[in-house]
């Protein structure tokens, strides 16, 4: 039977373990989303390098098991003199992996813009850099927001990974507590609830997000 | 001024326009017409730059279109209507008026936008300012669009069909502001099918005909029996227009 007081006196670490899962989250959401506006925009330059360079980037990031690639950064960087702790290294190889999604979700917005809206902004004297930051991007985005919602919900999920490098994030600290108490059922329900709000508030913060972004479709007029 | 001289555009293989030679002088309105693929779309696109051009030279006011520092002069002196519209969805009415004028020209933000409502008053849509394109119909989009183009203060107007996207209630509504325009003194080259509208507003018109100018005569002289309408591909395309029928 589900017997939730053998494990009360563990919810402060569960909290702690709750608010690392979060931290790390939303520093990798930020980071994997500034990474994958770049690389989306190298992704559709003119410029070969710029694109072979970020292309390259896209395939080996979507193409290397996370796992590997948080081992690689914990246990392998500090053999080249790289040294940073389970935290660190869980954002940024986070940031690093989910960028590479969240740059192919961004490329895809941006070429869905109408060519024609592009020529009309050329034609009135834009310059490049104002043509992506003001109309480019901001229409991409919008329509790249629901699926880098699934992009940054996968990422939320994929911290669990970083249990593996020692960090006492939620999944880590869940480990801890279900081999002392001896009663992983209870300690797995919290688990999958307390994931569960986390993602759960990411989507609604989306779809907010998406709301104010699609605004502007209304109701259309004749 | 708009010097077009020895103007070739090819598209690979395919020559588009093969030795344009155009001049358009500050209050003139000059129509262009001709058939479908005869170019005009074309050319419109090489004087603001959207094509670059193969071989020849336009000059607007002196700046040259090919060199690349020069051309943003040239695009801050020619406004370009769409026949999509072509406005930011993105953007509200005032915004997508006031988006050039603030970015492009350096314009205070306060000044853009009174600029910007006299536009959208002077065209009736003053109480669209905060709506976005999508909830405009066919029409007021347009009008949107020559506001935009008007809002840079441009000394040349560049229409591409403006029309032709529109059912017959909206494009008189927006032909009467082009109208209203061209009696105000503005310059502008026009490519339409509208040969009613051409004939009013225009001084001269200009014939394309498989990248070629056919002819280039004032008004009066295109639609006279022995001027313009003496050649019969210009007949031919003006009662297949459904207009001058028995004329020619
Ligand atoms: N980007 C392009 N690449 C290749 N061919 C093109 C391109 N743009 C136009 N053309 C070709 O150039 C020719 C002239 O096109 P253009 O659009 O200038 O004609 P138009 O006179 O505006 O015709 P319409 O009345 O149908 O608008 C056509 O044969 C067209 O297929
Ligand atoms: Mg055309």
């Amino acid at each position: 039977m589900l017997d939730l007081a053998s494990i009360t006196e563990y919810v402060p670490a569960f909290l702690d373990g709750f608010i690392i899962t979060a931290e790390v989250s939303i520093l990798s959401i930020l980071g994997s989303f500034i990474l994958g506006i770049l690389i989306a925009l190298m992704r559709v330059s003119s410029n070969r390098f710029l694109n072979y360079t970020s292309l390259v980037y896209v395939d080996l990031f979507r193409n290397i098991p996370f796992i590997v690639l948080i081992f690689f950064g914990y246990y392998g960087l500090p053999e080249i003199g790289v040294y940073m702790d389970a935290f660190w290294t869980g954002c940024l190889v986070l940031s690093i992996a989910v960028g590479a999604y969240v740059g192919e979700t961004i490329r895809a917005g941006i070429l869905s813009v109408e060519k024609g809206i592009l020529e009309a902004a050329r034609s009135f004297g834009f310059s490049k850099f104002q043509i992506y930051a003001k109309i480019i991007l901001p229409i991409a985005l919008t329509i790249s927001v629901r699926p880098l919602g699934s992009v940054f919900i996968n990422l939320i999920l994929t911290t669990s990974i970083l249990s593996s490098i020692t960090l006492n994030e939620l999944t880590g600290v869940s480990k801890v507590i279900a081999s002392t108490t001896f009663r992983p059922f209870e300690v797995y329900v919290f688990l999958v609830i307390f994931y569960g709000l986390l993602t759960f508030m990411i989507s609604a913060l989306i779809s907010l997000w998406h709301r104010h972004l699609n605004r502007y479709l209304g109701e259309e007029a004749s | 001024m708009i010097e077009i001289k020895k103007l070739h555009k090819n598209f690979g293989d395919l020559q588009v326009l093969k030795g344009v030679d155009l001049t358009l002088k500050p209050g003139e309105v000059v129509s262009i017409l001709g058939g479908s693929g005869s170019g005009k779309s074309t050319m419109i696109r090489c004087i603001n730059g959207l094509e670059g051009i193969t071989s020849g030279s336009i000059f607007v006011d002196g700046f040259d279109v090919s060199n690349k520092k020069e051309l943003l002069e040239v695009r801050k002196k020619c406004s370009t209507v769409f026949q999509q519209f072509d406005l930011y969805p993105h953007l509200s009415v005032l915004e997508n008026i006031t988006l050039a004028p603030v970015y492009v020209l350096s314009s205070s933000k306060k000044d853009a936008e009174a600029i910007a409502l006299d536009l959208l008053d002077s065209v009736g849509l003053a109480d669209k300012k905060d709506v976005f394109p999508a909830q405009l119909s066919g029409g007021q989009k347009q009008r949107v669009g020559i506001c935009r183009a008007l809002a840079m203060r441009p000394d040349y107007l560049l229409l591409d069909e403006v029309t032709s996207s529109l059912d017959p209630e909206m494009t008189a509504e927006v032909l009467d502001i082009l109208k209203k325009l061209a009696r105000e003194g503005i310059t502008m080259i026009s490519v339409t099918h509208e040969i009613e509208f051409a004939r009013e507003i225009s001084d001269r018109i200009v014939f394309l005909d498989q990248g070629r100018i056919l002819s280039d005569l004032p008004k009066d002289e295109f639609f006279a029996g022995d001027g313009g309408l003496a050649d019969p591909r210009i007949a031919r395309f003006l009662s297949k227009m459904g207009e001058f029928n028995g004329q020619a």
